[in-house]
């Protein structure tokens, strides 16, 4: 395996605090101090004058939508958009067809993964058979085959008996749970946020209390278990209140956001736009401003993909049948490097939430628990010295603009199709810039001109 | 962000009818003014025009009608068009794919309109972004979002009975959240100038934040029609009933019905209209619907005049694209 010494670069490391100008090493798969291997090992050098050097992102709730939905995407095509988009970790979500709720599937995908040579694929496992939210799945096996967390995906977990049952039980085994907070009655057959827009387009409402209600239910039981909590993809100023003062009492929870629900509203719906339509729905200007004021203070601890890719036909129908979701991969870079001009933090604060933080929230506890997690490679997501080599180079100058021709993931279903700035899309006068020149995974040159 | 109107075409006409909501004061004017001019073409012996011969009018229902249908379709009879009857009542869990492949045969059968009712909220809206140019599309109602035609025979209804809007108190009972004739008699009666707008009905039925449409909301029904010179019932769906919205229609009756004694506190002279087909004795009494004061009936036969004006105008709108089409080919 060839050395390589990234020089010259603004190396951003959040765990360790460190933003400044410097030189990366990378010998045998991990991160070194010197550069100066002691075996005759060639040493690939890189000039990185001028751009990034920081742990490869993480993204803590994407869809490959294989298995069962390979004409939205497969573990191949999104695998390698992940990577091409700065990821090098992808946690994907549980709702294939079948579900991850067996060892069988989590198999399947490992397979698929290694054969796609993109991002490490890291299934989250289904928390109920068939993500029915009826039985209990094996999560302690599923662990053991490679799932660190358990999520619901986006199915409701109705009976609140059982949802209690589930978190005692992945509370035994110190599993996260991954859950989307939406009480399935309140949002029925809704697709917009409940306010002026839906009512003015005759879309069937969301309220915000599907969100808040769910969240109140979850973290009283997050109090009462012990169960390691993490709220995924938040999309209301209430819901992070609740968040908020939940962590002021101390529970374990951590909340993520979906990157789109920083920059777009409902108002984006205007023309029943289908581009628009996401299951988590865009609301109201001030829920967006308080999730952005929510990333800055640190209530929100991660900010995901939410990547979810559609074939074309997904998206050819009327708003409310049409497929929901966002493809993300491509165009997640460039909105998060938006954000540190956006929010008036640091550019490491907000690499933190895609590195750092979210390797923590899916990182075993060292505590007493019958299972060995030391079989799963989980990313460390920082450049400490011996740790597994996950690094991205990105030039974050280079204007974006997202074709159909050089975008990697297989859905172009993204309403930043076009665009070189966001002034189009949403009114806010965001340039689009940033790319990625080159990954490395375990220390592994995966993406980037040869080296 | 979709800026583009798909109701204008390259010229800046309107092309499609889908939706009032985003209509000036001007060209809701227009189409009532021309309304007048079709009105009398009902009282004839002869009652058609030859203003649409020789095209073809396609009504697609992709839900049961029989009224609405049938209304457009005298309509479009008496405009001496062709009219094509396309029944595409369909399962619920239709999917999107089908309705662009039904478009697509659809358009192969050489219709110059399109009448498209639907369930979906925006369905009307994404038949007009995707259909050859040379279609002209109306919208005969498209789930909870917008029922143009009837929020114009609506607004010619009180135009006729009341004139000038801005001096005007319009009130609207009941199922504002799943009315599509609610949501574009409200458009047209802001863009209008109305002088108030209320709404009143339970919370349950009330959409959220509905007072950003421009109207006032009363909880009270006997408040909300002191005053009133006009006053809109709106039909109750029996599902209602069964999906924990109201608990029953006695009880609806007795809180939010359309009673004469209640009609008392309204202005002596308001007029009574409903969209029909009424539930007698659940949201409005019998005798209010039967009334001297119900113009329910005038509104059945004004929506034909209204009909013929909205085609007349937007199939004549689109013999510009279809000339130039024809032009370039």
């Amino acid at each position: 395996m060839t050395s390589t010494s990234l020089k010259n670069a603004r190396v951003i490391d959040p765990a360790n605090n460190v933003d400044g100008k410097g030189d990366v090493h990378i010998r045998q798969g991990v991160f070194t101090a010197d550069a100066h291997p002691n075996t005759n090992e060639p040493t690939a050098t890189i000039n990185a004058e001028g751009l990034i050097v920081c742990p490869g992102l993480i993204d803590l709730y994407a869809r490959l939508r294989e298995p069962g939905f390979t004409r939205k995407g497969s573990i191949q095509s999104e695998s390698q958009a992940a990577i091409h988009g700065g990821f090098t970790s992808v946690l994907c979500a549980p709702d294939t067809q079948p579900v991850i709720d067996s060892t069988a599937t989590v198999e399947l995908i490992r397979q698929r993964a290694n054969l796609a040579n993109g991002a490490r694929v890291i299934p989250i496992a289904a928390l109920s058979t068939e993500l029915r939210g009826e039985l209990l799945s094996e999560l302690a096996t599923l662990y053991a085959a490679g799932c660190p967390v358990a999520s619901n995906a986006d199915q409701p977990i109705n009976d609140t008996g059982v949802l209690l049952s589930i978190m005692e039980y992945a509370a035994s085994f110190d599993i996260p749970l991954l859950i989307n907070p939406v009480d399935a009655q309140i949002a029925k057959n809704g697709c917009a946020h409940a306010g002026a827009i839906a009512t003015r387009l005759g879309l069937p409402g969301i309220p915000v209390a599907a969100e808040t209600v769910a969240l109140a239910r979850l973290i009283e039981l997050c109090s009462s278990t012990g169960c390691r909590l993490h709220i995924s993809r938040l999309s209301s100023a209430r819901g992070v209140e609740l968040v908020k003062q939940a962590k002021q009492s101390g529970l374990l929870i951590t909340a993520d956001v979906g990157i789109h629900h920083l920059f777009f509203t409902d108002q984006q719906l205007l023309g029943f736009d289908v581009q628009f339509h996401s299951a988590v729905p865009f609301r109201s200007l001030a829920d967006r401003e308080a999730l952005r004021a929510a990333v800055a203070d640190g209530t929100i601890d991660a900010i995901c993909s939410d990547h979810a890719p559609h074939d074309d036909d997904a998206k050819l129908a009327p708003f409310p049948s049409s497929g929901a979701g966002l493809a993300a991969f491509d165009v997640f870079l460039p909105l998060l490097l938006a954000l540190p001009d956006l929010l008036g933090i640091a550019l490491s604060d907000v690499l933190a939430k895609v590195t750092s933080n979210a390797a923590n929230i899916i990182a075993h506890r060292d505590v007493e628990t019958p299972l060995n997690p030391t079989a799963m490679a989980l990313p460390s997501g920082d450049l400490s010295i011996s740790s597994s080599a996950d690094i991205i180079v990105i030039d974050p100058d280079q204007p974006f603009k997202l074709c159909t021709e050089t975008a990697h993931s297989q859905g172009l279903n993204s309403p930043l199709l076009g665009a070189a700035s966001l002034a189009t899309v949403s009114g806010e006068d965001i340039p689009l810039k940033g790319k990625v020149i080159h990954s490395f995974l375990a220390g592994r040159h995966v993406y980037g001109a040869e080296i | 962000m979709r800026n583009h109107d798909p109701q204008f075409n390259q010229f800046g006409k309107l092309h499609h009818f889908l939706t009032l909501d985003g209509l000036d004061k001007e060209t809701l004017t227009g189409i009532l003014d021309a309304a007048e001019g079709f009105t009398g073409v009902n009282d004839k012996k002869i009652k058609n025009v030859p203003l649409l011969r020789g095209k073809t009018v396609a009504n697609l229902f992709f839900e049961n009608s029989t009224r609405t249908r049938t209304a457009f379709e005298l309509a479009a009879k008496r405009l001496s068009a062709d009219i094509l009857n396309v029944d595409l009542v369909t399962s619920s869990t239709k999917k999107g794919e089908s309705l662009l492949d039904t478009l697509r045969v659809l358009e192969s059968l050489q219709s110059d309109m399109f009448v498209v009712r639907h369930s979906d909220s925006g369905a009307a809206d994404f038949i007009a972004r995707h259909v050859s140019p040379s279609i002209n599309v109306i919208n005969g109602g498209d789930g909870q979002h917008a029922h143009p035609t009837q929020g114009m025979l609506d607004m010619f209804t009180i135009r006729r009975h009341k004139g000038d809007f801005e001096k005007l108190c319009v009130v609207i009972i009941g199922d504002i959240l799943h009315s599509r004739v609610a949501r574009s008699g409200i458009s047209a009666l802001v863009t209008l100038g109305t002088g108030e707008v209320r709404v009143v009905g339970p919370q349950t039925l009330m959409p959220a934040d509905v007072e950003t449409l421009g109207v006032k909301v009363y909880r009270s029904i006997d408040k909300a029609l002191q005053g009133a010179d006009v006053v809109m019932g709106l039909r109750l769906q029996n599902e209602r009933m069964t999906s924990a919205t109201i608990p029953s229609s006695g009880e609806f009756y007795r809180t939010y019905g359309l009673t004469p004694e209640r009609l008392k506190l309204a202005k002596p002279d308001a007029i009574v209209m409903h969209p029909g087909p009424t539930n007698r004795g659940v949201e409005i009494a019998g005798s209010v619907a039967d009334g001297k004061q119900s113009v329910i009936l005038e509104q059945v036969t004004f929506g034909i005049a209204v009909r013929m004006a909205v085609m007349s105008i937007i199939m004549g709108h689109g013999e510009a694209v279809r000339e130039a089409e024809q032009a370039a080919s």
